[in-house]
């Protein structure tokens, strides 16, 4: 039960994932965004080996984000009509203005738990060939996105080189945060040369192999989309529904 | 489409999704603690580093698609590194690409100079707004405040992306690795190639 996220098939997890979110944005009342964040949660409860920890380190910054966005709604919102529950600072708050404010707050949440559900759920490899085989993308530029990512490791090492480089030679003396935010310019050019030649370099190196880049129906290693994945998408399209019904119910 | 693309201008287009990625990655995590102070204006004022590797790749490659590519790119390797904001960052990474294709498309791929440029960074601007006006809801927000939100996003886009591509694209060609690229075969490097 608890790998079933896990096993599920990345591109289709991924349509399911953004089907869902853009349906949720056609929802303004509070409940729904809420109900279906809660019902997100359930779903990693119960079909992932979800780490909680990382889980809530990586909602902690949108939480903050939701709540900037609750503010905001109640302060430059456009609804005005409805009675007002309280008022704070001379803002008269309506129940109405409230009831949007907290839907894009929830909104917020609801999305990135979803978020959360795919990518703490997902390989990234297995998801990049499963775009290629599932959903046609170009082998062009499904490997060409996966050579990119394999660098990861060797670019992180080259920035800590020239952020050395520099500071042996006492090129950045930085003391700030904003200092060095503003010094990246000074890491990034040389980064992106280095990338130029890599890039230069893996792509020789490929096509001495025989990469050719043509389309092609049979896989090494082959992603396969089958029974499991119709029905975990039937229960995120159920959960959807659900708190879609409830919602409005909830809130007429 | 792709068959006139080579691989090296491909994997060029990954890798500086790499970089880039990183680089967007951490301005998302800044603007959300920022955004957590002051709302979701805290992101517009700086919407155009998101716009930057349209106009760099552009810049170097002139192809039809080297915008859209890239920015798409960069996003699926930020889904790939894993974040909270997740799988919709492509839709908005391919929103955007498309806002920066369309004004080089509009002057037919002739034209790259700084004017192009900013077009490409207001194109990115205006398309993303669109789309994040219906994702995140702004419809529900004062039409002025709205207004004002708009208007730092295509500010940001024209400055942010648009000169600060073309100041990243020309310091590139300066150290001489982008030889064998379309750009550096337009000797100033804002003439048609």
């Amino acid at each position: 039960m608890r790998n079933l996220l896990h096993d599920m098939n990345p591109a289709i997890k991924f349509v399911m994932v953004t089907v869902v979110m853009l349906g949720l944005a056609f929802f303004f009342n509070p409940w729904t965004p809420l109900l279906f964040f809660f019902g997100v949660i359930c779903l990693q409860l119960f079909f992932s080996r979800m780490d909680w920890k990382i889980w809530s380190l990586f909602m902690l910054p949108f939480t903050l984000g939701a709540f900037g966005y609750l503010w905001t709604t109640i302060v430059f919102g456009a609804e005005t009509e409805g009675t007002v529950i309280w008022s704070l600072f001379g803002f008269e708050v309506t129940d109405e203005q409230w009831a949007v404010a907290l839907s894009l707050a929830f909104r917020v949440l609801a999305f990135s738990s979803l978020s959360l559900l795919f990518a703490l759920t997902t390989d990234p490899v297995r998801f990049v060939m499963s775009l290629m085989q599932q959903l046609k993308l170009s082998p062009k530029i499904a490997y060409g996105v996966l050579v990119g990512y394999q660098f990861l490791p060797v670019l992180k090492d080259e920035f800590f080189q020239i952020q050395q480089a520099h500071r042996l030679r006492g090129a950045a003396t930085e003391k700030y945060w904003w200092q060095r935010l503003l010094g990246i310019r000074r890491v990034i050019i040389p980064m992106l040369a280095g990338a130029v030649r890599k890039a230069e370099r893996s792509a020789f190196a490929m096509e001495a192999r025989g990469f050719t880049g043509e389309a092609r129906t049979e896989f090494y290693r082959p992603v396969r989309a089958g029974r499991l994945d119709m029905v975990m998408s039937l229960v995120i399209v159920a959960l959807f529904v659900g708190s879609c019904v409830f919602g409005v119910y909830l809130s007429g | 489409m792709l068959n006139s693309w080579k691989l090296k201008e491909i994997v060029l287009m990954s890798l500086f999704g790499v970089v880039f990625g990183i680089v967007y990655l951490l301005f998302i995590h800044l603007g959300n603690i920022w955004a957590g102070l002051i709302g979701p204006i805290a992101y517009e004022w700086m919407f155009g580093i998101w716009f930057i590797v349209s106009i760099i790749c552009m810049h170097i490659i002139r192809k039809p698609g080297a915008a859209v590519m890239p920015e798409t790119m960069a996003a699926v390797i930020e889904v790939m590194l894993g974040n909270a904001v997740g799988p919709r960052l492509i839709l908005s990474g391919i929103v955007q690409g498309l806002g920066a294709e369309a004004a080089f498309a509009v002057t037919r791929y002739r034209h790259f100079n700084l004017f192009v440029f900013m077009l490409a960074g207001i194109g990115a601007a205006v398309f993303s707004f669109i789309y994040g006006f219906f994702v995140s809801g702004y419809a529900a927000l004062d039409p002025s405040f709205v207004a004002l939100m708009f208007t730092l996003r295509v500010l940001s886009g024209a400055i942010i992306a648009g000169i600060g591509g073309k100041y990243i694209g020309d310091a590139l060609l300066a150290t001489g690795s982008l030889r064998g690229y379309a750009i550096a075969r337009s000797k100033t490097g804002d003439a048609s190639a």
